[in-house]
């Protein structure tokens, strides 16, 4: 029951209230993986699903991310290696020469909040830092962001990059201009159109 | 004709100071380390290690008084020279599409240097447009070539001035090697420098970028035109008021001028910027809402203000075809800003904001252009154009048909639309209908199927051709 008011706290972006349902749920010994898929993660789909039907403007859909986030660090500490890492592990960050990073900054968020592990490398990235994190963290997917049609070209840098060192790294591109044929054509794993895309895109590329 | 006011002089004032405020107090953070130098050796204060700037008032007060009000656009041609504010409104392409809607299928692709050479070569010839910004990237850019694929078509086929950015140093110290081959040497170019650069250096809120500020500073170093625009997007990043994203807008104006007039004091500048709103409902950019009209209405106010020229990225539209909405946006802000008192426009022939080029668009927009420059051109008010003695011999029930006074007035005081219909409607179902879209092709075709005579000189075009290994053909290439 109680599973279900952090659900709707989230979905309220209700942070305060979030943090401390989650703490009592913790101490009422209810199993954090459920706490963690049905309350949070059930939620923040919940949030996306509100978001495509063009019930939830942005900025909510923010907030609910930031509510979900804070109480996933409550959960961290608790969950075992496996319930974190299940979900997989994702680079991002906008490509070198680019620095608008919005957009990049809300999938990171709606990443997290689908409970996948988020390297956020922040601005300005180039091949070779995706790629050191990549192997360091064991990455599943690269995503990288651009708004500046100048600076795409770099995102086709790293994916050949990836190719040519025969590395297993899923790539994921996006910013507004970004199209499909696009993503096809530099060889890309996945792109989206916006944030609750990107979520459904990398839950395809990572699904075993 | 006297400009549109949307603030009082002391709200005008109290927007200045706020923006002094923010620089002063909230400063801004600096990636470019030449820039964060320039700053500490001109009064700022400095932060190294966080790379934030913070600006004492009287560092841009300093600044302000080496500003000058005029800016010059230089053309291959020296014909099509224009400066501001003398040759207002001057109209611009939009730039740096990736993609085009391509004139035979209808359908978006990536563009071409070839699609370049087209474009360049139709705005050669549109007289509504003064100012030619490459329009498009070039997908089939061999390696390294990415600028140099763009430039090179555009100068072969447009002697207006032409205009564009660059993603670094290497390929800006290129691009700078082919003025100087086209004018003959590098002393040559320097007097006439044709290729006009623009950058967004500024990366709202309150950020100077690394690359595009490099080449900011080295142009102006250099004593080349260089200009940059301002970005805030309300919602995103700068507050969601129009008075909250003008003040933030105008102190990253201030900021990027302060650090131009530092460098050489009395460097001719544009007060440019795309402040748009956000659509909250996706965070969809929308350069062709009506906010940014009044965006830059606002910010023409504050230019003139300071006494500088003023325009931006205005004009835009959201919509995917040629249609309506394309249209009544381009025309609605246009308007708005050209009664604001606006001297730069950067409109013509992109959709989906600033994602394809579409020939039509440009054809229209043309158009547009033109309807603008009549707005300015105005009344010409004067005891003879109130044409007293002609309306006495007239008199109540006469004709002005066939009069002196309209023969002499009939080709030059309205605009003689050449894609807007004017015909009786038996008249358009004869011709099968024809909609503004597929009137403004017709236009396009009938300018580029003829040859180019603004082409490079066979001559100039083997040195240049000579001297860098690869390019592409960069010649107009057009078919229906």
């Amino acid at each position: 029951m109680s599973v279900q008011a952090i659900y709707d706290a989230v979905v309220e972006f209700d942070i305060e209230k979030v943090v401390t349902l989650v703490k009592a749920e913790i101490e009422n010994g209810t199993n954090v993986s459920v706490i963690l898929s049905d309350g949070l993660i059930g939620a923040m789909d919940e949030v996306g699903q509100r978001y495509t039907e063009g019930e939830f403007f942005v900025p909510e859909m923010l907030m609910a991310a930031k509510a979900m986030k804070a109480g996933l660090e409550v959960l961290k500490p608790l969950l075992s290696q496996g319930e974190s890492e299940k979900k997989g592990t994702i680079i991002i960050g906008t490509v070198k020469g680019d620095l608008h990073d919005i957009g990049k900054n809300l999938v990171s968020m709606m990443m997290e909040g689908a409970g996948f592990e988020v390297v956020d490398l922040g601005v300005d990235v180039d091949t070779e830092k995706f790629l050191t994190t990549a192997k360091e963290k064991n990455a599943d997917i690269i995503c990288m962001s651009a708004l500046l049609t100048t600076t795409m070209p770099f995102m086709e840098v790293t994916v050949k990059a990836i190719r040519e060192q025969g590395l297993s790294y899923k790539t994921m591109v996006g910013g507004a201009p970004v199209s499909e044929d696009f993503a096809i054509k530099i060889g890309a794993d996945g792109w989206s159109t916006d944030a609750p895309g990107a979520v459904e895109t990398a839950r395809r590329l990572t699904a075993k | 004709m006297e400009f549109t006011k949307l603030f009082t002089q002391t709200e005008v004032e109290r927007v200045h100071e706020a923006s002094l405020e923010i620089l002063e107090n909230v400063g801004m953070l600096v990636r470019n380390e030449k820039a964060l130098d320039i700053f500490a050796k001109n009064g700022c204060q400095v932060d190294m290690e966080t790379m934030m700037v913070k600006f004492p008032r009287q560092v841009v007060e300093k600044a302000r008084q080496t500003f000058v009000p005029s800016y010059t656009f230089t053309a291959q041609d020296p014909k099509f020279d224009v400066t501001m504010p003398g040759d207002r409104p001057i109209v611009v392409t939009g730039s740096s599409a990736p993609n085009i809607i391509d004139p035979k299928t209808g359908e978006e692709r990536r563009a071409t240097s070839s699609d370049i050479a087209n474009i360049a070569y139709l705005i050669n010839e549109l007289p509504g447009f003064d100012v030619f910004s490459i329009s498009t990237l070039a997908d089939d850019a061999p390696e390294g070539q990415f600028s140099m694929s763009r430039f090179y078509p555009a100068l072969k086929n447009c002697k207006k001035p032409v205009r564009s950015n660059t993603p670094n140093m290497d390929d800006l110290k290129t691009v700078l090697e082919l003025g100087a081959l086209i004018a003959g040497s590098e002393e040559a170019y320097r007097q006439r420098p044709f290729i006009n650069h623009h950058y967004c250096p500024v990366v709202s809120p309150l950020t100077f970028d690394v690359e595009s500020t490099e080449a900011v500073i080295y142009l102006i170093e250099q004593g080349l035109p260089v200009y940059g625009t301002i970005v805030p997007n309300a919602g995103m990043t700068s507050p969601l008021s129009l008075m909250g994203t003008l003040t933030l807008g105008n102190a990253e104006f201030l900021g990027l001028a302060t650090l131009i007039q530092m460098i050489r004091p009395g460097a001719p500048m544009i007060y440019a910027v795309l402040s748009t709103v956000a659509d909250m409902r996706t965070g969809a950019y929308a350069p062709g809402a009506i906010e940014t009209g009044m965006m830059q209405m606002a910010h023409t106010e504050m230019a003139r203000f300071y006494n500088v020229p003023s325009g931006g990225y205005i004009g835009l539209t959201n919509a995917h075809s040629n249609d309506a909405q394309s249209g009544y946006e381009t025309g609605m802000n246009t308007t708005g800003a050209l009664l604001a008192g606006a001297d730069l426009f950067n409109m013509g022939g992109l959709l989906g904001s600033l994602m394809a080029f579409d020939f039509g668009k440009a054809v229209i927009d043309n158009e547009i252009a033109l309807m603008l420059k009549r707005m300015k051109k105005g009344y010409e008010y004067s005891e003879e154009n109130l044409c007293l003695d002609l309306i006495a011999k007239i008199g109540p029930g006469g004709s002005y048909m066939d009069t002196d006074h309209t023969m002499k007035n009939m080709r030059s005081i309205a605009v003689l639309p050449k894609v807007a219909t004017r015909e009786m409607r038996r008249r358009w179902e004869d011709q099968g209908k024809p909609d503004a879209h597929s009137r403004a092709m017709k236009e396009a075709n009938k300018i580029l199927s003829k040859p180019n005579k603004s082409r490079f000189t066979e001559e100039l075009d083997t040195k240049v051709r000579g001297h860098f290994p690869g390019l592409v053909a960069g010649d107009v290439d057009w078919s229906l």
